[in-house]
């Protein structure tokens, strides 16, 4: 089979942020490659690519949520969730992780009918999967399918690695505890979606997971600077590493701060952090009295604050790999984009973790010198302080990561992604 | 605050801005003379302001004195319509720029007294009235009772963008559409040149402030050709709080690009009479711009749109 003049690549990224941004940078290294990239996006995200210049085709729901409806699921969700982020990764597998799962394998429920039909209609050459569950429509689209492993390489379960979601070192004693109490979470929503599968004509998958590797291709995030070993290596033929996928954006202009001068921090929790008000507002509380530039990602809460510091600039949405390119520190909650960005611009990050693979940076982050990580609940606004002094005075760190970041320069993960994945349907 | 008496005079700048209006509107082109006393009739005012101006704008090298002839035009405005831009402020627009920038960032209340912000920014009374009479005049502040100024509110969160939206598509096509519409083609001259040049830089040097002059002067341009009064002067007060800090925060250059295009292809319609299809095209415009961002996402949870209470 020869290649052909314009591939059509279907992208059909989570309902997520760093899902959704990571693969309009694949999206935009295909288009570029004169391939024709378009997005199946769930209700919701209609906009977020054709933004990017990328047609979309919405899966349909059978009951759209009204306006008023999201507001209460997401008034409710805060309510019932914020606490839980508090709260340790091995405790947060009943609170969190297992009616995520729930709602995930929902997710996977109600697409499979409108998928299918549209896969159908579409016949793309290619399907990039960017999600932490299996679409059985995807097996049965009869064209390779690229798994993309957007969150942390924990994901790849191994001997080695640490437990997915664990926030744990590889060697950690507790891990059994870990994994058993893991399975045990998961375990209704994992029956529930192997019976799905059974239903839909594919294998039931091991306790624990949901989501196979791909046949044809996967694509891994993980920058070769916070690699793991791995006990039983993956095959170099199937698994790709992109060493980052970081999205071209717009120039972003630092703004002026009344309290001008000084280091600049970029903070970010993610949209989901960001409605955390409080406990960003104990952190203006010590950027106030330090001597840096604050720029703060207030997402859709950006009016519950007052009287912010003169050093703080607070915005509801940025540019975010064009931020951090000109910033001396990341504060991020560990979400595997934020974490990348973070790598490919050569800027340390300072990372609290709230749930699901940002437990797992956070520790990576600290086990391989490109940061440091606070707990998000007990710190101190000396521990704060300190932890971000001493990351920006850290000139060894600094020097080590500006050199890993022009070596992420010369390969871009994007770049890598579409070749790949171009190589794959040309072969 | 300081260096207040170096700095021009507001109603100077305002004179040399309206002369600048005056010469494009009229197609001057570069070496037109400039006599005070028609400068003077075109724009209402007495000579005395007008020489005050012209010296403004002989200082940023607009115009030249010649001592036979007075004042010439010194460039081709057609060809530079960002001359606004570069000249000096005053001292109440710092403080007014000032101002909106650190309410944008929340570091200012909803309401401001006049006590406060004489504190906060070290300046006297006299330059804080005239800040704030100048936000109110655009619409941007409200007097509110004793010495308090209440902000109003702009569109800068998702519901407010869009009703903004909302309204923009009911008045900007109808504005197109009212019988009586003119345009002023030397200012669309203008426009086109500025957004041909933009569009034709790399994304790494995209000028997201320039884009943003640019919009405002396109939908403003749309909005002062209407011959509807009330329908012009709605549009033109609600297109000032698109100057606000923040508002073009977010948008992509993709979007930014094609949204100059669009931007083109208007002007295009506009210049050619074919309003019709120019107010279907704005119409597509606007619809597209609207930000579908959703403000939350999370796995397994429906996007959220608008805002949501501050969590307890």
């Amino acid at each position: 089979m020869t290649r052909k003049a314009s591939p059509t690549i279907a992208l059909f990224p989570e309902a997520s942020f760093g899902a959704a941004l990571n693969c309009v940078g694949i999206a935009q290294a295909l288009r570029a490659r004169g391939a024709r990239p378009v997005f199946i996006c769930h209700a919701g995200f209609s906009g977020v690519f054709a933004d990017y210049g990328f047609q979309e085709y919405q899966l349909p729901t059978n009951e759209p949520l009204s306006d008023s409806d999201r507001q209460s699921y997401w008034q409710a969700f805060v309510r019932r969730h914020l606490p839980h982020f508090r709260l340790s990764p091995i405790d947060q597998l009943e609170t969190y992780v297992a009616p995520t799962w729930q709602a995930i394998v929902d997710t996977a429920v109600n697409a499979e009918a409108p998928l299918r039909q549209l896969l159908a209609r579409l016949k793309p050459d290619a399907v990039v999967l960017d999600n932490v569950i299996m679409f059985p429509a995807i097996a049965a689209a009869g064209c390779p399918w690229v798994r993309v492993v957007s969150c942390a390489e924990t994901e790849l379960p191994d001997a080695e690695v640490p437990p997915y979601l664990s926030g744990m070192a590889a060697d950690d004693p507790q891990r059994e505890a870990f994994e058993a109490r893991y399975l045990s979470a998961s375990a209704p929503a994992h029956d529930r979606f192997n019976r799905f599968r059974a239903d839909s004509g594919l294998a039931p998958l091991p306790k624990g997971l949901f989501l196979e590797t791909s046949p044809d291709l996967n694509l891994l995030l993980t920058p070769t600077i916070v690699r793991r070993e791995r006990a039983e290596p993956l095959d170099p033929d199937r698994f790709v590493y992109l060493e980052g996928c970081v999205r071209s954006e717009g120039p972003f202009e630092v703004p002026v701060f009344p309290r001008n001068g000084g280091p600049l921090v970029y903070v970010s929790f993610g949209s989901l952090g960001a409605m955390d008000v409080g406990l960003i507002e104990r952190m203006l509380a010590v950027f106030d009295r330090m001597q840096a530039r604050f720029i703060v990602n207030a997402g859709g809460l950006r009016d519950a604050y007052r009287a912010v510091p003169d050093n703080v600039y607070l915005d509801a949405w940025f540019p975010q790999p064009s931020v951090v390119a000109k910033s001396d520190l990341f504060i991020h909650h560990g979400g595997n984009n934020s974490f990348c960005e973070a790598l490919r611009f050569g800027v340390p990050s300072l990372i609290m973790p709230y749930c699901w693979d940002g437990h797992d940076n956070a520790q990576r982050a600290g086990e391989t010198g490109v940061g440091d990580h606070i707990g998000r609940d007990a710190w101190t606004e000396g521990g704060l302080e300190r932890a971000i002094l001493g990351l920006l005075a850290d000139d060894v760190m600094r020097a080590r990561l500006r050199e890993n970041a022009a070596r992420m320069a010369l390969t871009p993960g994007t770049n890598v992604a579409a070749q790949a994945i171009l190589s794959l349907i040309g072969t | 605050m300081q260096a207040a008496a170096r700095r021009p005079r507001t109603n100077h700048l305002d004179l040399a801005q309206r002369i600048l209006d005056v010469a494009r509107q009229r197609g001057f082109e570069p070496g037109a003379r400039l006599p005070e006393q028609q400068i003077a009739s075109l724009c209402n005012v007495s000579r005395t302001p007008v020489r005050a101006a012209l010296s403004l704008l002989a200082g940023q090298g607009v115009v030249r004195w010649e001592a036979d002839t007075g004042y010439h035009l010194a460039i081709d405005l057609a060809a530079q319509p960002a001359i606004a831009a570069e000249l000096p402020s005053a001292e109440e627009d710092e403080l007014a720029e000032a101002i909106l920038r650190d309410r944008s960032a929340r570091r200012l209340d909803q309401t401001v007294t006049v006590a406060g912000l004489m504190r906060r920014y070290d300046a006297d009374r006299k330059t804080v009235l005239k800040a704030l009479n100048k936000l109110t005049d655009e619409n941007l502040l409200d007097r509110a009772p004793g010495q308090s100024w209440l902000f109003r509110r702009t569109p800068d969160d998702p519901e407010a963008q869009g009703e903004s939206y909302e309204f923009r598509l009911l008045m900007e096509p109808a504005a197109i559409l009212a019988p009586g519409f003119r345009l002023d083609g030397a200012r669309a001259a203008a426009l086109r040149q500025g957004m041909e040049v933009l569009s034709a830089l790399p994304d790494a040097n995209f000028d997201t402030r320039e884009f943003q002059r640019l919009d405002m002067d396109f939908h403003g341009m749309i909005a002062e050709g209407c011959a509807n009064r009330f329908v012009s002067d709605a549009l033109a007060d609600h297109l000032r709080l698109r100057r606000l800090p923040g508002i073009y925060a977010g948008v992509n250059v993709f979007r930014l690009r094609q949204s100059l295009r669009e931007h083109l292809g208007i002007l295009d319609y506009l210049e050619s009479r074919q309003y019709e299809v120019a107010a279907d095209l704005l119409r597509i415009h606007l619809r597209l711009s609207r930000n579908q961002r959703p403000q939350a996402a999370s796995r397994g949870a429906p996007a959220l749109f608008g805002m949501i209470r501050r969590p307890d």
